[in-house]
């Protein structure tokens, strides 16, 4: 079910222009990363998303469960901004309450009952490990004690959407890890999550849907198996040791479909017409024929190669304008 | 040295590059200096409102009151005096001048100006009291000069009435004299004259016995002639009567002579002759003496004409001097007193200075919190989730503004508390004192709460908070007296919510004035308290937006160069 659309959303500043005909799509449960070079305009489309910015044109539009309709988000950002969760880079709570406080302050000023609010606090507190230190003050939390207590005041009304900017930055790996962990436990109840990171393979952990903003557009959206199928490798590289048993598989290979076979010493990059065929074709010669490979890789490109090069290729034209 | 300069010329990029601090930096000083300048490069007199109250105002009250106006004070008349004291506790007039009908001087009793004052505005009372002062001393000085110019007059018509009157005395002396003189003639004359008797004795027996016997003669005479008459005889009668009336006329006119009537009769015609001649020398020196004392008389008559016009003329001195109604010399001295009474009891300094020092340390108070709350939400990390919350922009106004009024109320508390240890009548005035507080720390709470709204930084905000607070002070004739100001700029200072303010709670606190009467310039603190609430609700809604934004720019820039510093660690 959609939960909210951005349909051909743009976002000047001035004259600049920071986002440009931006069409996504939020489906509930969905976790959708939001990755980009710094200055491609994730925090804006975050922004956008949340109403703390209207959009230049186009529009966003929430979709109401209860009314069954949909709703422009900036023309009723007043009833629909309740049920997004916002935890923005840096810290959004009160240094000075303690944990329980800085919740409960949140939790009554959305408005929930006492018993509600308790309810919801405690399993917060449960849930992200904060429950010892609940009379903390907020300013005495780690690192991550309060990027968990960020997270559970975004948590505290629990909202539909949580977005989330950079929910791992300037926390060391395991901390990192942490986090990761307690959104995807969030995703389980749930609620669904918008996240902006640089850490693209945080992304690639969590998320199931991906938006790559590069120079302000969107350059592709979608489940991540999407995205990654167009660049996915046309090629394999198998590692073999020299001499003989390099000869042998170069002389199976013949039987096989392939546009070109790169011999590099001790790894052969093997261009093949289709990969699964071939793939199957290499298993059986060499299960036929017992051979013994010294390694074999054949993976699918990681998000970060599939960003960078998206980032290099519309990069390379400049150079050679240049 | 160059590191001197270098950082010293960073400092100046960064102050300068931050809009707000340059204009508080730079700016604010020179607006305050500008302020100030335009208000005090004044040099006329105090322009003070004077409020003129007389039973009758004749025409030499109303000249005078007409100096007055030319004097640059503005004067109203009040017909009752009760409205023109009133208007002294208000502050409308800085004084209340309590004329007598007229201010000519009649008689000996000196005319009284009395000088209704507010002691409690203690740095301009003393001020106003020594400029009216002298106003009137001068006139004072006029009346007592017109006074002694009077006497003055009256001495010289005197001196020249008398002058006048000493020629006309000098010259009755000199016709007295000759009075005197001429008298001492007639008396002297007269007294030479011989009117003794003559010592000579006559035998007035003899000639009383010749007299009897010749009328004896006479008688029997005339009776022989009667009895010829009466006889029958015709011949003889003729001839009998004849020879008898020839006697009888004989007897008649016969000069008797004998011896005795021969010495007596010498002896009288020596003494006759005598005593002719003496009568001729009495009749002369009578006839002198006469032409004498007719002079003298008519120098006497003179003379009393002469004393008529010199009695004339004293009584011309005498009505002159009489005219002079003043003798007394404090009086002519001193004609009009002044004298001084207040318009509230006599208090001390504190409870004077209570109302300014009471609304001083409301005004910074409520400035510098509301400031600081506006901006420790604005620069809370917490600020963007409240844009969330199902919470209106109004509910957070509302709530800083309590906020900051319940720390006030806790202050105002505090300060009423102390105060009652010192000014231990002021129980009744309290409420209406805390009223009035209230208001004016929510008018001065809403502008610190504009400021933070405006400025970015908070160090800047709070320098801006001070500096308004300065300007509001230094216009509110708390320390300057607003009576320096101009008067075109005077008006402006009517409506510094820190003059409102502090008059409210001098009028009522010192004068225990009612609510009733003080009640517009509660409304207008009132207003001012709505309409800057109002000019804060359209404030933030225009930059609420903006402030979130720059509040995420900052942060995620932050968030930003600490990442890559963290890499740049790693």
């Amino acid at each position: 079910m959609e939960l909210i659309r951005l349909k051909g959303v743009s976002k000047n500043y001035k004259k600049n222009k920071i986002l440009q005909d931006v069409n996504l799509m939020l489906e509930a449960g969905d976790v959708l990363g939001v990755i980009g070079q710094s200055g491609s305009g994730k925090t804006t489309l975050l922004n956008l998303l949340v109403g703390f910015i209207e959009p230049t044109e186009g529009e966003i539009v929430y979709y109401s469960k209860v009314e069954g309709k949909e709703k422009d988000l900036n023309e009723n950002l007043h009833k629909i901004k309740k049920h997004f969760g916002f935890t923005p880079q840096h810290n959004s709570f009160y240094p000075k309450l303690t944990v329980k406080e800085n919740l409960i302050h949140f939790g009554k000023l959305y408005k929930i009952d006492k018993k509600t609010l308790e309810n919801n606090i405690t399993s917060l507190l449960e849930f992200t490990k904060l429950s010892k230190h609940h009379n903390k003050l907020a300013e005495h939390l780690s690192g991550g004690m309060q990027k968990r207590l960020d997270i559970s005041c975004s948590l505290v009304h629990k909202p539909k959407i949580l977005v989330l900017d950079e929910p791992t930055a300037d926390l060391d790996p395991i901390l990192q890890k942490e986090i990761l962990h307690l959104l995807e436990e969030v995703n389980k109840q749930g609620i669904s999550i918008v996240i902006a990171s640089h850490h693209l393979e945080h992304i690639e952990q969590i998320c199931n849907k991906v938006a790559i903003v590069h120079k302000g557009r969107v350059h592709s959206h979608g489940l991540i198996e999407d995205i990654k199928k167009p660049f996915l490798k046309d090629h394999f590289t198998i590692n073999v040791h020299s001499g003989k048993e390099k000869e042998s598989v170069l002389e199976k290979l013949k039987n096989l479909q392939f546009k070109k076979i790169i011999d590099k010493g001790h790894k052969l990059i093997i261009y093949p017409e289709h990969v699964k065929d071939t793939m199957n074709g290499l298993l059986n010669i060499i299960n036929d024929e017992g051979l013994h490979f010294f390694d074999m890789d054949v993976r699918k490109p990681t998000l970060n190669e599939v960003f960078e090069k998206i980032a290099l290729d519309d990069s390379e034209p400049k150079e050679e304008e240049q | 040295m160059r590191a001197l300069y270098l950082i010293t010329k960073k400092n100046l990029k960064i102050l300068l590059r931050s809009k707000a601090s340059a204009l508080i930096i730079i700016f604010a000083p020179l607006l305050i200096i500008l302020l100030l300048g335009l208000s005090y490069n004044n040099s006329e007199q105090f322009g003070l409102n004077i409020g003129v109250y007389s039973s009758s105002f004749t025409e030499d009250v109303d000249s005078f009151v007409t100096i007055l106006e030319e004097e640059e004070f503005t004067i109203t008349k009040y017909d009752a005096l009760e409205s023109c004291i009133d208007e002294v506790k208000r502050g409308t007039t800085h004084t209340c001048i309590v004329l007598p009908e007229s201010l000519q001087i009649s008689g000996n009793g000196q005319k009284e100006i009395i000088f209704h004052i507010d002691p409690s505005k203690v740095n301009i009372v003393w001020m106003i009291q020594e400029t009216v002062k002298e106003k009137f001393n001068i006139k004072s000085q006029e009346i007592s000069q017109d006074l002694a110019q009077d006497v003055l007059t009256r001495v010289v018509n005197t001196k020249t009435k008398i002058t006048e009157k000493n020629a006309e005395v000098n010259a009755l002396k000199e016709k007295t004299s000759s009075a005197t003189s001429t008298t001492n003639s007639v008396k002297s004359s007269l007294s030479k004259l011989d009117l003794a008797a003559p010592l000579t004795t006559y035998d007035v027996a003899a000639l009383s016995s010749l007299t009897s016997g010749m009328e004896t003669a006479i008688k029997k005479i005339e009776q022989a002639i009667t009895a010829v008459d009466s006889s029958n005889m015709t011949s003889s009668k003729v001839a009998i009567k004849k020879p008898l009336q020839d006697a009888l006329e004989e007897l008649g006119g016969t000069n008797v002579t004998s011896t005795s009537l021969g010495g007596i009769i010498t002896s009288l015609q020596t003494d006759l002759n005598s005593a002719k001649e003496k009568l001729v020398a009495a009749s002369s020196a009578v006839k002198s003496s006469n032409t004498n004392l007719a002079a003298v008389s008519s120098a006497l008559s003179e003379s009393s004409t002469t004393l008529d016009s010199v009695q004339a003329g004293l009584n011309e001195v005498i009505a002159n001097i009489e005219g002079q109604k003043v003798t007394e010399a404090g009086t002519l001295v001193s004609p009009l007193t002044t004298k001084i009474e207040t318009v509230s009891e006599e208090g001390t300094f504190l409870s004077y200075l209570f109302p300014a020092i009471l609304v001083l340390v409301i005004m910074f108070s409520s400035l510098l919190l509301g400031t600081t709350l506006v901006m420790m939400e604005k620069n809370s990390p917490a600020f963007l989730r409240n844009f969330f919350l199902p919470i209106r922009k109004m509910t957070f106004i509302i709530s800083t503004y309590l906020t900051n009024l319940i720390l006030i109320i806790f202050q105002i508390v505090i300060i009423l508390g102390i105060s009652l240890f010192f000014l231990k009548d002021a129980w009744s005035s309290l409420p209406t004192v805390a009223l009035i507080l209230f208001i004016a720390a929510s008018v001065f709470t809403f502008l610190g709460m504009l400021i933070g709204y405006i400025f970015i930084s908070e160090e800047t905000a709070v320098l801006a908070s001070i500096s308004l607070g300065s300007v509001l002070l230094f216009i509110s004739g708390t320390i300057l007296p607003l009576e320096g100001i101009s008067v075109m700029l005077r008006k402006f200072t009517y409506f510094n919510p820190f003059v409102i303010a502090e008059k409210l709670i001098r009028e009522v606190f010192i004068f225990n004035t009612s609510l009733k009467v003080i009640w517009l310039d509660l409304v207008i603190l009132i207003g001012y308290a709505l309409i800057l609430f109002i000019i804060i609700l359209i404030l933030e809604s225009i930059l609420h937006k903006h402030l979130m934004h720059r509040f995420m720019r900052h942060h995620h820039r932050a968030q930003r160069q600490k990442g890559k510093k963290n890499k740049n660690d790693a």
